[in-house]
């Protein structure tokens, strides 16, 4: 069908110029990152390090109280676990009886969701400020994880409910002949099959509870359950423009999100383009 | 389908594992931060990379008090007091505070008192308080804040950079200092070194700045601004204070890009020598000298206008407060008592390079960094701090965006006047 | 079409019309509408916990919220009512308009340039090079940054000592060389800049999965027959891409009215407010000036702001893929 031409050639070298230019970005990242103190002001900062200085990454790891980054990692995973749990549990189940039901009430539920999407968080904050203080779910990772639930579930339930909408009824149908129970045709028949819907949930509502800054700035600081992207902000804000140590916090904090993407990559962007299989 | 059985059992077998482990390393986590009875948190600002003195002391204490532990959370300076309240507001701040005595700042402590933050204070604090500033300290007969420091707030002044650029003589007015900086850009330097992306320097210069243009001619402004009989559009000493930094930064007095600089542009230049001063409180003098050995730095006043008078600001900056939400009192108040005690009070005098805040009299200054700045102090010609005395933050939140508007252009005098106005209005 | 087109269609199609109900598709037959099935699936009850979840979290917050946006709270004791002084306070503000001005800016430049340069990407990487799938990879790889930790890197290239100077300097263009971050006309536009460097992978992917469903051979068949690039472009890509332009402009639009972290990490707002957006300052208001009442009219206004577009969008691309099929 498609040949490999000359033409195809040239757009596939275009095409990493593109993208080499399109990560340059990374080369200051790294590059910096591996400056001496007295090198990273006294050269150019274009120029790569002339040897490879690790001590930047050492100081990450000293650092106490609301910079503790491996504090910070550990909040975030127990955070983006506890999180992506509850919206699976509550989306699939919401999700599932909403593209089921043929009742007015699961549509009326259904655009009940689909506009809270669209809401944006500024406007309620506060008050949700307010009523997590009252509730005493500040300042603790269980609090987050109520919040981000409540708060991304909208997302979950739309994702689930598309998905099962796209799902054939025909094995359910078989089940409840056969005098299956709406519970048990759910965990035996559904629940096996919605591994992609699940996939896409937990890919993009834990990207972002991961990289969520704002809500655990509000909800957490100074609290020391602070997640990595705050963590990450008092660090640096402790440093004034000491580029190579701001840098070598940036890669400590951004090592797991990519090494996971590079691991689940495809999933990564079958996420984001709406669950679609190519 | 099989497939998708297998790969979901698989995920369900894991995640339990997986949750309860999480669920006993976050309990552990949880309980350490808080467990010890004799801990407690210590939150304050800074806005460079050399140890604070708070963090100096704090270890000093540890020290001599085993069994204490302090957890230190220093906070950026140029967020610091957005960063305070949205953390007191959420419970989750720190137990001992670094505030700023009185009431115009985001972190000043009465401010932060009225609503409702702030614990009183044990008596120890009582006799550190400059006399005559009681109202900047105590609303009825509570105390709020714990004075640490008497700090000059003039220019930063590098005599080794100014020795080798040529100039002997620090400018005995705003002229002699404009001459000067053609000659100092011309050879890469710059006379001032600005952090115009940092609203606290912002407001600094415009505060030092207005000593010798509007305090030096009337020192209870604040108080006739308080009474409107007076406005700051229609005081000339403002206005004039708003030319001279337009009138610098036409001159290229300030550093190249100073518009868009954060603090490291002023530890930079003068640690470096390539600015020779910077609108800082005067103990970072003895800070940046520890960082740069072979840079002599003193505390100069910002020179006033020819035929103008020579005045500057000083008081006290910095003050401590106990979290009214802290479960650890007690600890606080030992310490805090402790750091009133003579002979600590002038430890952090000497490693923050500040005046002890207490018995400036009796001070012996010659030979310090403060030396250029002694007949003033001797003489009492000083204003307290006005952002201090001002009513609330907003005024001070107009100076910083304002002026980064008049060095970018985007402003004109008269608005930023008029901002302020609005502002202490509100 | 192909059947495959057709599948790819349905499942987009999912994302912006989920309501109406699917009919025709092999191996299901159309679900009758009845009041009562014969057959339950699930409890009712099943979505209870959504229910309130989400009625409290996103209804009853911001309806409180909203209901301070007509009082002079400032966080903590009492308020009064004001009516609507704050939206009027809002509209004579000159930082407050140009705050709406960027916000708007921020929303329409991203989607644009996102789109774009997406689409430009998704069609150069669909077939043919070897290696597709790496620049595939490594394109896409800004979007699971955490958009604090890229902000900090753009900072850095656009510091008044940093890369980009110099790189401007070393071409002998000392002219353009300024303090990006800081300059009341530019620093908008770096902004801008990052957001679209972070988000255009997400536009790129939605692309090629469209992409992909749509059969290789009609556009061969249209080059043997003669049509030119732009001519399959605008005559079979376009029309069958219809889907995906309404999923990442939608997505792109409510995300571009959401940019936060970036503008607080690379300019706080400044110089002088010229790159305040609704959504910062929000959070100046609120959080560091402590007035609640103003900040929620603000974030009032934000709202009704991305809902009013969202129907839009709604409404436009709804009549678009009818078109398209």
């Amino acid at each position: 069908m498609f040949h490999y031409t000359r033409w195809t050639a040239l757009r596939e070298v275009l095409l990493w110029i593109v993208a080499l230019i399109f990560l340059l970005p990374f080369y200051f990242l790294i590059s910096t990152a591996l400056k001496s103190d007295a090198e990273v002001f006294s050269t150019n900062p274009v120029a790569p390090p002339s040897a490879m200085e690790l001590g930047n990454f050492a100081e990450v790891f000293t650092a106490t109280g609301q910079s503790n980054i491996l504090l910070g990692l550990l909040n975030s995973v127990i955070i983006t676990g506890g999180s992506i749990l509850g919206l699976v549990v509550l989306g699939s189940l919401a999700g599932y009886v909403i593209a089921r039901s043929t009742r007015r009430w699961s549509k009326v539920a259904y655009y009940l969701f689909l506009v809270a999407i669209t809401l944006p968080t500024q406007l309620g904050t506060v008050p949700l400020y307010i009523g997590a203080r009252t509730l005493g779910l500040t300042g603790s990772p269980w609090g987050m994880i109520v919040l981000y639930t409540g708060m991304l579930l909208p997302l979950s339930i739309f994702l689930y409910a598309g998905f099962f909408r796209g799902l054939g009824i025909a094995y359910e149908e078989a089940a409840v002949m056969d005098g299956a129970t709406p519970t048990q045709v759910f965990f035996l028949i559904v629940l096996p099959l919605m591994a992609p819907a699940t996939g896409t949930v937990a890919i993009l509502a834990g990207l972002i509870v991961w990289n969520d800054f704002f809500t655990p700035l509000i909800f957490l600081a100074g609290s020391g359950a602070q997640t990595l992207p705050v963590a990450m902000y008092f660090y640096v804000g402790s440093l004034v423009s000491q580029w190579n140590q701001i840098f070598a916090i940036v890669i400590v904090s951004m090592i797991p999100i990519i090494a996971f993407y590079l691991f689940a990559q495809k999933k990564f962007m079958q996420g984001f383009a709406g669950g679609l299989k190519n | 389908m099989i497939q998708h059985r297998k790969a979901f059992r698989r995920g369900v077998v894991l995640a339990l594992p997986v949750a309860g482990v999480l669920a006993l390393t976050a309990c552990s986590a949880a309980g350490s931060g808080d467990g010890d009875a004799n801990g407690f948190t210590f939150t304050y600002q800074t806005s460079n990379n050399l140890e604070s003195p708070y963090a100096t002391l704090a270890k000093e204490y540890m020290k001599s008090h085993p069994g204490v532990t302090i957890t230190l959370n220093p906070q950026p300076n140029d967020r610091y007091g957005q960063t305070l309240r949205t953390q007191l507001q959420g419970g989750n701040a720190s137990d001992l505070i670094q505030t700023a005595p009185g009431t115009g700042q985001p972190h000043s402590a009465l401010t932060l008192a009225q609503a409702g933050f702030l614990e009183p204070l044990g008596k120890s604090a009582a006799s550190l308080i400059p006399k005559g500033s009681d109202s900047l300290f105590y609303i009825g007969d509570k105390l709020y804040a714990q004075p640490v420091d008497f700090t000059v707030n003039g220019v930063v002044y590098n005599t080794t950079a100014a020795a080798k650029a040529g100039i002997t003589k620090f400018p005995a007015t705003t002229e002699e200092l404009v001459q000067n900086c053609k000659t100092l850009s011309a050879k890469g330097m710059s006379f001032v070194a600005l952090a115009g992306g940092a609203p606290p320097n912002l407001i600094q210069i415009t505060q030092v700045i207005s000593a010798t243009r509007v305090y030096a001619e009337n020192p209870d402004w604040n108080q006739d601004r308080s009474t409107g009989s007076v406005t700051f559009a229609n005081t000339q000493g403002w206005r004039d204070t708003l030319q001279t930094i337009v009138d610098l930064n036409k001159a290229g007095c300030f550093q190249a890009g100073a518009q868009g600089s954060g603090f490291d542009a002023i530890t930079n230049g003068l640690s470096r020598g390539t600015a020779l001063a910077g609108f800082i409180p005067g103990g970072s003098a003895k800070e940046l000298m520890s960082a740069a050995p072979d840079q002599k730095m003193v505390v100069q006043a910002f020179p006033p206008a020819q035929g103008g008078k020579t005045f500057t600001l000083g008081g006290s900056n910095y003050s401590l407060s106990v979290n009214a939400a802290s479960t650890k009192k007690k600890a606080i108040q030992d310490f805090l008592d402790w750091l009133a005690q003579p002979q600590n009070a002038k430890r952090y005098a000497e490693i923050s390079g500040a005046i002890p805040v207490s018995g400036l009299e009796s001070v012996d200054l010659a030979g310090s960094a403060y030396q250029p700045v002694e007949p003033l102090l001797r003489s009492g010609s000083y204003a307290p701090l006005p952002t201090t005395v001002w009513p609330n933050e907003s005024v001070a939140d107009a100076i910083s965006s304002g002026v980064q508007g008049l060095l970018t252009g985007q402003n004109t005098i008269d608005q930023v006047l008029a901002k302020m106005d609005a502002a202490w209005d509100q | 079409m192909t059947a495959s087109t057709h599948r790819g269609d349905r499942s987009l199609a999912a994302g912006q019309r989920p309501a109406t109900p699917r009919a025709g598709t092999p191996g299901r037959p159309p679900r009758p509408r009845r009041p009562r099935p014969l057959i339950a699936f699930g409890h009712w009850w099943w979505a209870l916990p959504a229910i309130i979840a989400v009625t409290a979290i996103h209804y009853a917050a911001t309806a409180a919220g909203g209901f301070f946006a007509f009082t002079d709270w400032s966080g903590i004791g009492s308020f009064e009512f004001i009516g609507w002084d704050n939206f009027t306070r809002i509209l004579a503000d000159p930082v407050q308009l140009g705050a709406l001005r960027n916000t708007l800016l921020i929303a329409f430049g991203s989607v644009v340039l996102t789109n774009v340069i997406g689409l430009g990407l998704a069609l150069a990487l669909n077939r043919g090079l070897k290696t597709r799938y790496v620049l595939r990879v490594l394109l896409f790889m800004p979007v699971v940054l955490s958009p604090l930790a890229v902000s900090y890197i753009w900072k850095f290239i656009f510091e008044y000592n940093g890369p980009l100077n110099q790189f401007l300097g070393a071409l002998g263009l000392t002219s353009l060389q300024k303090a990006w971050l800081a300059d009341p006309t530019w620093s908008i536009w770096v902004i801008l800049v990052v957001v679209v460097w972070q988000n255009t992978g997400i536009a790129m992917v939605i692309y090629l999965a469209n992409l992909a469903s749509v059969d290789p051979g009609i556009e061969e068949a249209a080059a043997l027959d003669g049509a030119g690039v732009m001519q399959r472009f605008r005559h079979i890509t376009l029309p069958s891409i219809r889907p995906a332009i309404a999923i990442s402009t939608t997505l792109g639009l409510i995300n571009g009215f959401r940019v936060f972290d970036q503008i607080m990490a690379l300019t706080g707002g400044g110089p002088a407010g010229a790159t305040e957006t609704l959504a910062t300052e929000v959070y100046k208001e609120t959080f560091s000036l402590g007035n609640f009442g103003y900040g929620a009219a603000l974030a009032l206004m934000l709202t009704v702001i991305i809902l009013v577009f969202a129907i839009v969008q709604q409404r436009v691309t709804r009549d678009r893929s009818k078109e398209g099929q």
